[in-house]
């Protein structure tokens, strides 16, 4: 009880992804980080309501980031409760720290005006290599007692190479600096074209968790120092296209994370963060709670899980900033600002919305 | 005809509602007036309104869901934080309304305010007067009121 429009699918599912590479949504640039000169006097003229929307579903959910500095850090579960856990809305009966109003039966307060709510769209990049950040984790080195592997599942779409750092710092240009080579050398591993490559450090490269526990250092460290730092770097064949760019760097993943002892004295690996680094600009991934949804369901049409929370109609293609519910349709998205400035699904006060075409076709854009 | 060009949402809404009810709540719209909804909510296991079969009427203004239906009692009701007219205070009804709610949150909340009575925030005085100073009496009087008017028929 007290959750609706709740599905099974969790927020991201693996499946089979197209071969061109990846579908990445970013905001479309190069908004200012506010709005210097107040409302727009016509704001009407950053929507284009999509008249047809693409029903196939997605078979790669994309994930989506953000530039660097154009929004807060992701909310802090706060005095809210964690909406969209595996895809669940929490917005039933109320907690036990509801509190009712005192106005009896009557006509609701007011809307607090029609604040000036910016409306973007997206654009797509291509990202040639992607970690599969649920299946990091650490393995033991069979032949080397002691000792443990790095591990994940990645898919490339070009060929390129795979550093793993420890204790790696992020510098400009998303170069990474191990702060602690002398310990813990870095490994580079290169791999070929493929989806859902299985990657191991090689052996007798693995680190030792008691040196860990010497130096302290399980967490996140001095600032901006990840313990474990996982960077895929992709080459694609096409390179002379690049140079006109003046990028022959290619494209690169960077997974940065932080080592977790469990009960039973094993480690595990906690993601952290995901950055992209793709044409010379930096990009840090963050979910969207709701895209899983909103591009799979059952055929019937009648799937709570993929459409618009307002309308039960139209497929959800709206992001709410900075808390990145995707909950809306954009005709309803509309609607809404004019009438509050909080999101539908955690009340927090509503930024920006973001629109996301879900686009099945990765290269469409290119 | 205020029903010729009703809301998919409200159709939808409607449409769940009657094909899967929430446990112990029945909600169905007027043949006159498809905003307008007869709903009966069942006493919750363990509260003072166990047994109960409680009337409600719920009707969907204009700028639903923008704005939250409107929801009344009509069977009497022995609940700090439901008055003599059957009106309710609950968040959700008024401030803390959003879109995203639907008729199904909201029964379920009231069915849940019936299990919670909270009379630190009363909407009447005298009920949450009787339930902080006596407790037991006062959920007493609740029970006989749930025989007394809520018996079904």
């Amino acid at each position: 009880m007290g959750n609706f429009g709740s599905t099974s699918s969790g927020r991201r599912r693996h499946r089979t992804q197209p071969p061109q590479g990846h579908g990445f949504v970013a905001a479309t640039p190069p908004y200012p980080s506010q709005y210097p000169n107040g409302p727009d006097p016509n704001p009407s003229q950053h929507h284009q309501y999509p008249s047809q929307y693409p029903n196939a579903p997605n078979p790669n959910p994309p994930q989506f980031f953000q530039y660097p500095g154009f929004y807060p850090p992701p909310p802090v579960p706060g005095p809210y409760p964690q909406p969209y856990h595996g895809g669940g809305v929490y917005m039933g009966p109320p907690p036990a720290n509801w509190s009712p109003g005192q106005l009896p039966y009557g006509a609701a307060p007011p809307p607090p005006g029609a604040p000036f709510v910016e409306h973007q769209k997206t654009v797509t990049i291509k990202n040639d290599v992607n970690i599969k950040k649920d299946s990091l984790r650490v393995e033991p080195d069979e032949e080397n007692p002691g000792r443990f592997l790095i591990a994940f599942t990645f898919d490339a779409a070009a060929p390129g190479s795979i550093t793993v750092m420890f204790f790696a710092k992020e510098d400009a240009d998303c170069n990474l600096i191990a702060t602690k080579e002398s310990l813990f050398k870095s490994v580079t591993v290169p791999f070929e074209k493929g989806l859902g490559q299985k990657f191991r450090q090689p052996s007798g490269t693995g680190i030792d968790f008691s040196m860990f526990e010497e130096i302290g250092l399980t967490k996140e460290g001095d600032i901006e120092v990840y313990p474990l730092v996982v960077k895929a770097e992709a080459f694609p064949l096409n390179a002379g296209e690049r140079e006109s760019d003046g990028n022959s760097a290619g494209n690169s993943q960077i997974t940065q994370a932080v080592f977790e002892k469990k009960e039973n004295g094993e480690y595990k690996v906690r993601v952290m963060k995901q950055i992209l680094w793709v044409n010379g600009m930096r990009y840090e991934l963050q979910e969207i709670y709701g895209i899983g949804n909103a591009v799979e369901g059952d055929q019937n049409g009648n799937d709570s899980g993929k459409e618009c929370i307002i309308c039960l109609s139209e497929p959800r293609d709206t992001t709410v900033l900075p808390c990145r519910h995707m909950c809306m349709c954009s005709g309803c998205a509309k609607v809404l600002r004019f009438q509050t400035n909080r999101c539908p699904v955690c009340r927090q006060p509503v930024e920006r919305l973001l629109e996301i075409k879900v686009n099945n076709e990765a290269n469409s854009s290119e | 005809m205020a029903n010729s060009n009703l809301p998919r949402r409200i159709i939808k809404e409607t449409q769940r509602l009657l094909s899967e009810p929430a446990p112990g709540i029945s909600a169905s719209p007027s043949e006159e007036n498809m905003r307008y909804f007869n709903v009966m909510i069942l006493g919750p296991a363990q509260s003072p309104y166990e047994g109960g079969v409680f009337k409600l009427e719920l009707f969907l203004p204009e700028e639903y869901p923008m704005a939250p239906p409107k929801v009344r009692f009509l069977t009497k009701i022995y609940h700090p934080n439901i008055d003599k007219l059957g009106r309710i205070c609950l968040d959700i009804l008024k401030d803390k309304w959003s879109p995203a709610l639907q008729i199904r949150t909201v029964l379920l909340s009231i069915q849940a305010l019936l299990s919670a009575p909270n009379p630190d925030d009363p909407l009447s005085e005298n009920i949450a007067k009787h339930w902080k100073t006596n407790e037991a009496e006062a959920v007493e009087t609740a029970k006989e009121w749930t025989r007394l008017y809520a018996s079904g028929e």
